[in-house]
């Protein structure tokens, strides 16, 4: 027997057709009407959204042997929603994106929403139909739950959780980065015309700190730069040996490197590096190169001065070469900062990359510093991040974690078929 | 020990890898040949471990910051893998294929020394750095070995013979490989979000990775109705290429990413 399209129960080509319809018409919208506007999802923009999806997943799970809930919750409807997902994140991958939708379109790949795909209307529209597919299929089998489809519900629930609070979370979601002055107090943040925006949170950065590796060393051929004096000019090309106490020799080009001493936090005084822990301070190596054609053998203090012009220090290996260091990388930094909320009691705290602080629906983040001037930099950026949403988010990434463990530990044993 | 000392523990390792393989593909097999490719495939990865765990000691941070180094874990993984189905499900030319493919990632590293380089930066610092990379690699080397095996599929197909518990020891493999797959994604999730205040930005290495979850999704689902033609098996391979550019293929696509170390 033969079935003829659009004739229940629907497969492939109808699922097919049903998904680039939704597409044709997000295109049509982005057309007519440019980008979605997240400002829609403001609250409670995000509720009244939410409270239609309620109503649509538990109007689909009242009437869910009819035919066209079994087709949206379906298999054929599942995957090809997900290959049409799939494509949309091609093209987003292999295209250059706008991190926010232009407010002009100029050419047609802009006025189709191919610049920002995620705020295009068929992303949009095809995110809301997986949400409204995956609700009634996770709401479908919750409501006659058995204990084989925890694994099912974890996966589900979870993804549906998540992606109900990321989709219409993202509009409540606020960010702002925040400069504040060592010993200086902010509650500011500006933006790009030098407005200021008041925030319920200040900031007292009492002090900037930060820890740097030993550098590398490398070989500069001085007649490629004649007019670039070699401490300006980062070595992108060529061979490094990276200092490490633990490895004393090693080999660059044609000469045998041997690190003689090695002082971490050095200052030049009177031609002579000492260890001193000043701010200023930067590395300094005493390095003995041999070249191992010749036999040659030069020995000296290479530094790459750090902030200070005249702590530089190169090693000349012959009329062309010199031996330099690099400027140190950052191994840790941290704001030793005193957050003061409105109406709160002043926290004491230490902000570093990886370790956030939270107070109440805020996040606060160490961000940036004057990268010029590294360790001596005067200032330290913070992120706050305000995000209410949160918390159901990651009870969805919690859920769906739960999900893949049973996964990973079950395999494709334990199936049940469900109609 | 560093990248100067790799071939001479790579490349023996390898050799051991290959051996078991091919004695465990030959045709008679005696109680002492199963005693010999034991031998010589958790000898080759036992090395290879050490040669990793005395690698990570010298650079003093784990080595998952680089390419190379992720290529490391790759091969042991993959052997790993092959080795452990081979003893489960009794596949002998899968000991031989994760063989041969982790023996093609090693040479790369032999022929393509990295710089020493013992920096890594703060943002890398987090306990979640470790696991979220290792999870992924373990999700890689599963779904590796269920493309080598989706591979004979097809082959089986062509001659209208699936063999359908290879067939079901794939699915076997796509499921624990996606339970992998998403759990290093969801560390990765949570890491962001302490780290840069955003779980999911759609950043380059994301965007792949969404692509490529995906695409095994699709698999699965399609799966679930028992279908078994051709163009179901051929997601596998397509899913791994997309898996392949979601590893090394982000710096090939525009936009900056925050997976980008060296």
């Amino acid at each position: 027997m033969t079935r003829k399209l659009w004739q229940f129960p629907w497969g492939y080509p109808e699922s097919a057709l049903f998904v680039a319809g939704i597409a044709l018409a997000g295109f049509l919208l982005q057309l007519t009407v440019g980008y979605f506007d997240f400002a829609l999802l403001h609250y409670p923009g995000n509720l009244i959204a939410l409270a239609i999806l309620a109503g649509l997943v538990a109007l689909a799970v009242r009437f869910q042997y009819t035919a066209a809930v079994r087709w949206i919750a379906g298999i054929p409807f599942a995957v090809t929603l997900t290959v049409g997902l799939l494509l949309l994140a091609l093209y987003m991958e292999l295209t250059p994106q706008l991190p926010r939708p232009p407010s002009q379109s100029p050419d047609l790949a802009s006025r189709l929403g191919f610049r920002a795909v995620t705020s295009s209307w068929p992303f949009v529209l095809l995110y809301g139909m997986t949400l409204i597919a995956l609700g009634i299929t996770t709401f479908r089998r919750l409501i006659r739950f058995s204990r084989q489809d925890i694994s099912f519900i974890c996966n589900h629930l979870g993804l549906f959780v998540f992606l109900v609070s990321s989709g219409f979370g993202a509009a409540d979601m606020f960010r702002v980065v925040m400069h504040v002055e060592t010993r200086n107090t902010e509650w500011r943040v500006f933006n790009k015309n030098s407005e200021a925006l008041e925030l319920p949170i200040a900031i007292t950065l009492n002090r900037f700190t930060m820890e740097e590796y030993p550098p590398s060393l490398t070989i500069l051929d001085r007649q490629k730069t004649p007019q670039d004096p070699p401490e300006n000019k980062k070595p992108s090309e060529g061979e490094f040996f990276q200092i490490d106490p633990k490895r004393p020799e090693g080999q660059l080009g044609d000469w045998g490197i041997t690190l003689d001493e090695y002082l971490h936090t050095a200052v030049r005084i009177n031609g002579e590096y000492r260890v001193n822990p000043m701010p200023e301070s930067t590395p300094a190596a005493k390095i003995t190169a041999r070249n191992r054609l010749t036999g040659e053998t030069k020995t000296g203090w290479v530094c790459s001065g750090g902030n200070i012009p005249e702590y530089f220090s190169a090693l000349p290996l012959d009329e062309r070469h010199i031996l330099v260091m690099s400027q140190p990388e950052p191994k840790r930094f941290a704001s030793d900062i005193t957050i003061i909320p409105q109406g709160g009691a002043p926290i004491s705290t230490v902000l570093e990359v990886n370790k956030p602080v939270a107070v109440g629906d805020w996040m606060i983040y160490q961000y940036g510093y004057e990268k010029t001037l590294g360790k001596m930099s005067p200032w330290s950026e913070m992120e706050l991040v305000y995000d209410p949403w949160l918390l159901p988010a990651q009870i969805g990434m919690g859920l769906m974690a739960f999900g893949a463990l049973l996964l990973a530990w079950n395999g494709a044993g334990k199936r049940r078929s469900f109609r | 020990m560093s990248w100067n000392e790799f071939p001479f523990i790579a490349i023996p390792a390898c050799l051991l890898w290959l051996a078991a393989g091919l004695l465990a593909c030959r045709r008679a097999q005696t109680r002492r040949t199963v005693w010999l490719v034991d031998a010589l495939a958790i000898g080759g990865i036992v090395l290879f471990a050490l040669f990793i765990g005395s690698f990570w000691n010298a650079l003093s941070r784990p080595p998952l910051r680089t390419m190379g180094e992720t290529r490391l874990w790759y091969a042991l993984f993959l052997t790993l893998v092959g080795y452990v189905t081979y003893r489960r499900w009794h596949y002998p030319w899968l000991l031989l294929l994760s063989a041969v493919a982790a023996t093609a990632f090693t040479a790369i590293n032999i022929l393509k020394p990295e710089i020493h380089s013992i920096a890594l930066m703060p943002a890398l610092q987090s306990f979640l750095f470790i696991p979220h990379v290792i999870i992924y690699i373990i999700a890689y080397a599963l779904f590796g070995v269920a493309t080598l095996a989706a591979a004979a599929l097809l082959v089986q197909r062509r001659k209208n013979a699936v063999n359908q518990e290879l067939f079901a020891f794939v699915d076997n493999l796509v499921y624990i490989g996606f339970g992998f797959l998403a759990l290093g994604l969801l560390l990765g999730a949570f890491w962001a979000k302490e780290a840069w205040g955003h779980y999911w930005t759609w950043d380059p290495k994301e965007t792949l990775a969404f692509i490529t979850g995906a695409a095994y999704l699709a698999y699965i689902h399609l799966r679930l109705q028992g279908r078994q033609d051709s163009l179901v098996i051929w997601a596998l391979p397509i899913a791994f290429a997309l898996l392949l550019l979601s590893w090394f293929g982000t710096t090939l696509f525009p936009g900056s990413s925050l997976h980008l170390y060296s």
